[in-house]
């Protein structure tokens, strides 16, 4: 993984003592919270419910060793004993105290990491697929390409003070999606062109929230070398023209379907013509120092593992063989899995992990890997290289540790926002229904022959649930001071991308695992098999057998309400 | 009053007009840039400089015609928030070249205050009450920066050595 | 039976930690809902809103919460007020918050 020369190292060191500085005059009164505020806010920190949070960035999702037991020992000594994953592959804190912030920044500058632009209008961070560079289907490892779009986009000075916050995602797997690419504010994804040259679709305003939009395609093919003065000019034209009069119609994708693609298209396109070819041309050996840093580790020469992994699918120890179905991934060296461990245990919420957890994790992917993890966007870790041969013993361990549940991709593999416990944006508390659904629908058994099911949970209308994007999404709402939740079907965060769509009126909290039980009964009744997943099953019959299975038959006179919000 | 050009604390005659007052007949000022392309001709008649104003969402190429003939050009941050400023002087520089004096205008705030130098702004009116002082501080908090910008127009790489493991 | 009265309370985040806070009759600021002073006057808790807005090293982002009192009892009306003076109503580190309704 990358690794900090003298000036990255630098950049952070002085940021840290910048922010500790702001520190000191907020505290002294220097500058009001209300010249505080963005400053902290482009740091990471946040003010909620009970507590500041602070959002340390966690580059493209991966980790090492090191650096997971430096975010250990901050849980430890800084916080409350646990840290939360988050669905931008980020670590957040609940707890931190203002005062301790330099302290906490020191620490993470000693194993070169940081909370830059983690929040605030500006680029954040930039998320990948968590298989990245081990995954088979992908053209080349997207990490190098995003740690070039973290350097370029950190500090830069035009982009400090944008209309909204700013989100990229890179993807280099043809055909399929594992980063949520077209959800994003520009998505950049590689493809090869007829001649076999290497480029991009650069698709432009994605997002979720109040207005959810599927990203549009506006760059077709952008030369590789060329990726960063397409993104300056994309940034140029939005700090420009995206609004500023609302902060609900703030985001890019707003302005993209304002002026509609073409028209933004050319927008980009006139002043990408004046820059393309000036000092942001991509630099081939500077490419190759930051690309090195992501070469493959020393793999072992084994030999291809695929009879030994259907024997382990097959045999006596039916924990393990879930596990192996479930959680583990083909990679690219014979041998070899990339192995998904589920924060998702029983009674806690979900992407949430105590800093012993974290030390014996981090301890974990030295022994089976190169000391090195990732953080995937639906709250989960992932060791990148596990040798085949070694999973029993990997099981085992992860299961001492209360982190085996091998349900990767079924139903309790959700995901959810912290919602009303800490938001103080939110209007309803997601975890409870999250705890409820892990503890309803805890037999694995029933998961499997349940198939392929992503929930996504959110507390508000700001989507950090990503309910939108659910093959069932839960999005709570504030009816008259008590909470109620609206279920959404059909959506995808794939490469089949898709909106889910309204059931329905919204429900008391006691009513939400009730109706998903029947809407998943329902499915049951309508699918072909269990490759039939709930999301072909909406696709093809609609959502009025659901309808029907969650409120019952509808009336003449009565239709069915939907969403207000 | 008291601003910051070039990195230190000077005073400065530049007096801000507003659109609907009687413009001094001496002394230096700056008015907005639909005053200045309305008047221009008494303007640059009469004895004293004149820069002009830009509003946030007044973008460079308005302003270029005239680049050659202003006495600077003043862009205003109506609230650090907004961050049209920081592109308008950018274009500025890079695009049309401009060499003469950018200078930041409204809700100036220290912790903004490198990024417009970055920008290719050279002079700034602080906020009013703010420490002139403390401010001068924030020009030297970043040893370095990745990307490149109006002051440097090479990224990092370009001008340090940068360690191959 | 008719409504009780709406009642006030100043309520903010403490600077130095991000806690929850509650402004009380000696014109401190506690960290108990339990402690605070009951405005029955709109204008007065707003007098005392703005003195917190003036101890910007203390607290952040002072305002005012709605409350009604009823049976001597203080109810704060709202899920997220309930939940800002308890705490998580879910599981955190080696916490497990008592059971219960909101």
């Amino acid at each position: 993984m990358y690794q900090y020369d003298e000036f990255d190292q630098r950049i952070v060191d002085e940021r840290a003592a910048q922010f500790a500085g702001q520190v000191e005059r907020r505290f002294s009164g220097e500058i009001t919270e209300n010249e505080f505020k963005p400053l902290r806010l482009q740091n990471g920190l946040y003010m909620q419910l009970h507590a500041y949070m602070l959002r340390v960035a966690v580059p493209y999702g991966t980790l090492s060793a090191k650096q997971l037991r430096m975010l250990a020992h901050i849980a430890r000594k800084y916080d409350r004993g646990y840290g939360h994953f988050t669905t931008r592959q980020n670590c957040q804190y609940n707890w931190p105290r203002l005062e301790d912030m330099p302290e906490i920044h020191r620490c993470l500058a000693s194993v070169e990491m940081h909370s830059i632009q983690t929040s605030g209008n500006c680029v954040r961070n930039v998320t990948a697929d968590h298989f990245a560079g081990v995954a088979p289907d992908e053209l080349e490892d997207p990490r190098p390409w995003c740690e070039v779009i973290r350097q370029w986009s950190t500090f830069h000075p035009e982009f400090i003070a944008l209309p909204r916050k700013f989100k990229i995602a890179v993807g280099t797997t043809p055909g399929v999606d594992r980063a949520a690419v077209a959800f994003h504010d520009i998505g950049v994804r590689m493809i090869e062109n007829e001649q076999g040259e290497r480029g991009f679709q650069i698709l432009v305003g994605g997002g979720l929230g109040r207005t959810p939009y599927i990203a549009q395609l506006i760059g077709h093919f952008v030369p590789k070398w060329d990726l960063l003065s397409y993104l300056e000019a994309v940034l140029r034209v939005y700090n420009t023209h995206g609004r500023r009069d609302n902060l609900h119609k703030a985001r890019i994708k707003i302005l993209v379907n304002a002026l509609g693609a073409d028209e933004f298209r050319k927008r980009v396109e006139a002043e990408w013509a004046l820059i393309k070819d000036g000092p942001l041309k991509l630099d081939p050996a500077e490419f190759e120092r930051i690309a090195k840093h992501f070469a493959p580790p020393a793999y072992e020469k084994l030999p291809d593992a695929k009879a030994e992994l259907d024997k382990l699918r097959l045999g006596k120890d039916r924990e393990l063989a879930r596990f192996v179905t479930n959680n583990v991934s083909k990679h690219k060296a014979p041998g070899y899995a990339a192995v998904v461990v589920c924060l998702k245990q029983k009674d806690v919420p979900p992407g949430d992990m105590t800093d012993e957890q974290m030390d014996a994790f981090a301890a974990l992917s030295e022994r089976f890997g190169f000391g090195e993890l990732r953080v995937t966007h639906t709250q989960n870790l992932v060791l990148p290289d596990v040798r085949v041969s070694d999973l029993p013993a990997l099981h085992a361990e992860l299961s001492k540790l209360g982190l085996a549940t091998p349900n990767h991709n079924k139903l309790t593999d959700l995901i959810a926002c912290p919602g009303l416990d800490y938001c103080a944006l939110a209007n309803a508390r997601s975890i409870p229904i999250a705890l409820e659904v892990m503890q309803r629908f805890e037999d694995i058994d029933y998961q499997n022959d349940l198939g392929e099911l992503n929930l996504k949970i959110s507390g508000c209308i700001n989507a950090c649930g990503h309910h939108h994007i659910g093959n069932i999404g839960i999005l709570g709402i504030d009816k008259g001071g008590v909470e109620h939740y609206q279920i959404m079907l059909g959506g995808s965060a794939g490469y089949d991308a898709s909106l889910g769509e309204f059931l329905g009126k919204a429900l008391p909290q006691e009513q939400v695992v009730d109706a998903l039980t029947k809407l998943l009964h329902c499915y049951l009744g309508l699918r072909h098999s269990v490759e039939d997943r709930l999301i072909d099953v909406v696709r093809r019959v609609g959502l009025s057998p659901f309808k029907e299975a969650v409120y019952g038959p509808p009336t003449i006179r009565q239709g069915v309400a939907h969403a207000n919000h | 009053m008291q601003i910051i050009r070039n990195g230190a604390i000077v005073e400065d005659a530049f007096v801000h007009v507003a659109n609907g007052a009687e413009i001094p007949a001496q002394g230096d000022v700056i008015v907005s840039l639909s005053r200045y392309v309305e008047e221009r001709d008494a303007l640059r008649a009469r004895a004293g400089k004149v820069g002009v104003r830009l509003a946030s969402n007044e973008e460079a190429h308005t302003v270029e015609p005239y680049l050659g003939e202003v006495a600077l050009v003043a862009i205003e941050f109506p609230t650090f928030k907004d961050g049209r400023g920081y592109t308008t002087a950018r274009l500025l520089r890079d695009r049309y070249g401009y060499k003469g004096e950018i200078r930041a205008v409204g809700d100036v705030l220290r912790d903004q205050l490198r990024a417009m130098r970055r920008c290719g702004f050279d002079a700034y009116e602080l906020k009013a009450g703010k420490d002139i002082q403390g401010a001068l501080q924030a020009f030297g908090e970043f040893s370095e920066s990745y990307q490149g910008a109006a002051d440097d127009p090479r990224p990092l790489f370009r001008r340090r050595n940068r360690a191959a493991i | 039976m008719p409504k009780p009265p709406l009642k006030w309370i100043v309520t903010a985040n403490f600077t130095v930690d991000g806690a929850v806070g509650y402004f009380t009759a000696a014109r401190s600021f506690s960290r108990q809902v339990a402690d605070a002073i009951v405005f029955a006057s709109k204008e007065e808790a707003e007098a005392a809103r703005l003195e917190a807005v003036r101890a910007e090293a203390v607290v952040t982002d002072p305002y005012l919460m709605e409350v009604v009192e009823s049976d001597g009892k203080l109810d704060l009306l709202s899920a997220r007020e309930r939940i800002r003076s308890l705490g998580p109503t879910v599981p955190y580190g080696h916490f497990k918050p008592k059971s219960g309704a909101v």
